[in-house]
């Protein structure tokens, strides 16, 4: 369990960095298609901004950012995007992840659809290193007892 | 007739004297309106200031200024600027901004940002100059034969009030050789010195005053502030 740090200088450094930190991320995932990078790279910078929040600032401070229903929500529907557009493409009659298919659907040629494809698979990829990223991390600091379960467990000892 | 002559210039004498009396006090009434009117318009800007520190900005301007910040961010990473990018752009700049907006600007006064970042600016070269002098001190140290080094740790309590201007000042402090600020704990920094002589420079307040500038902390007012001497000179001058 991991409380916030007393450290003035790297809470305030943290507390100003994350933001740049998370929008370099989504960054490095949206140009994924035309500069290095991609949607894992910027999944784990997403991930570890996260986790520089969760070591500073402590548990409560980043659940109420980002609770965890919403982490296995994004990591859930990252997969879905993927596997919804390699789908899509084997529907429309091409190879799984053959994008050139879906300029059928969003009505452009078949090289821009390759692009756009490729950024929303990137995108899921993204969502789901994030939040998969930040669950082990949040797992390994809590020792996989969440604060909220102890407490229970400590009213009902105490009642019975 | 001579008595009279004297009389006469007996009193031209005292009236000249009276003239230059009256000429005095009314500069001297001058000046003190001036020094007045700047003090009085200098306590109701820090009253302002003052006030500010008790009430943070709202979540919307906050969320806000955050969002224009992480744009022009965007802009300067992405340096496409054509319309699919910059929606990008957009999108993720709302979801950041929507994620992180109370941790970029918590703990900020309503101060006058621009004046702040204005002083900050402003106190950059200063440390540059600090930093290459005591890059030169730290040489000398380390290349005379004897090493006359004398490593001390001194602790020192800060006037300081914010910790974003501790922070600038510890980072400072930090970056100018032959000092590292090893803790800060309830206001008391703790640093690590090379020698007497750079301890006693830090010892001497001047860049905790900077600091204090430029967050407008604690007995930030120089008294250049309070006081615009210049203009009272000026007035003083044209007075003659």
């Amino acid at each position: 369990m991991i409380v916030s740090s007393d450290d003035i200088i790297i809470k305030t450094i943290a507390r100003i960095f994350v933001p740049f930190i998370q929008l370099y991320a989504l960054y490095v995932i949206m140009h994924g298609h035309y500069s290095p990078g991609g949607g894992f790279q910027g999944g784990v910078i997403l991930g570890a901004s996260m986790a520089l929040l969760l070591i500073t600032h402590g548990y409560d401070e980043v659940k109420r950012r980002l609770p965890e229903g919403v982490v296995m929500l994004l990591g859930s529907v990252g997969v879905l995007i993927y596997a919804g557009i390699g789908l899509t493409c084997l529907l429309l009659g091409g190879n799984y992840l053959d994008y050139s298919q879906l300029s059928v659907i969003l009505h452009v040629d078949p090289a821009h659809a390759r692009s756009l494809g490729i950024l929303g698979v990137e995108l899921g990829v993204g969502f789901t290193v994030m939040a998969v990223m930040y669950s082990i991390f949040f797992d390994i600091s809590t020792g996989g007892i969440l604060p909220e379960d102890q407490k229970q467990e400590e009213k009902l000892e105490s009642e019975g | 007739m001579e008595v009279t002559i004297f009389i006469h210039a007996a009193d031209d004498a005292f009236r000249i004297l009276e003239k230059a009396k009256a000429r005095a006090v009314g500069l001297l009434d001058t000046a003190t309106n001036l020094t007045s009117e700047t003090r009085w318009m200098r306590e109701k800007k820090i009253q302002a200031i003052l006030k500010g520190a008790q009430e943070t900005k709202s979540g919307f301007q906050n969320f806000v200024a955050t969002f224009v910040m992480l744009m022009v961010f965007w802009a300067l990473l992405s340096g496409k600027f054509d319309t699919f990018h910059l929606s990008l752009g957009v999108i993720c700049s709302l979801i950041v901004a929507y994620l992180s907006h109370d941790l970029l600007f918590a703990n900020v006064r309503v101060g006058d940002g621009r004046l702040i970042a204005q002083r900050f600016l402003r106190y950059i070269p200063w440390l540059m100059r600090e930093i290459v002098t005591a890059n030169f001190h730290v040489a000398y140290l380390a290349l005379s034969p004897k090493m006359p080094i004398d490593p001390q740790i001194i602790t020192f309590r800060t006037k300081l009030e914010s910790d974003i201007s501790w922070v600038t000042l510890a980072n400072s402090i930090t970056l100018t050789p032959g000092t590292i600020t090893i803790d800060i704990e309830d206001r008391e920094f703790m640093i690590h010195a090379l020698d007497r002589k750079v301890a006693d420079d830090l010892d001497t307040g001047e860049m905790e005053d900077r600091v204090a500038h430029i967050f407008m902390e604690a007995d930030h007012i120089y008294i250049q502030d309070v006081l615009d001497v210049s203009r009272i000179f000026a007035e003083l001058k044209r007075g003659m």
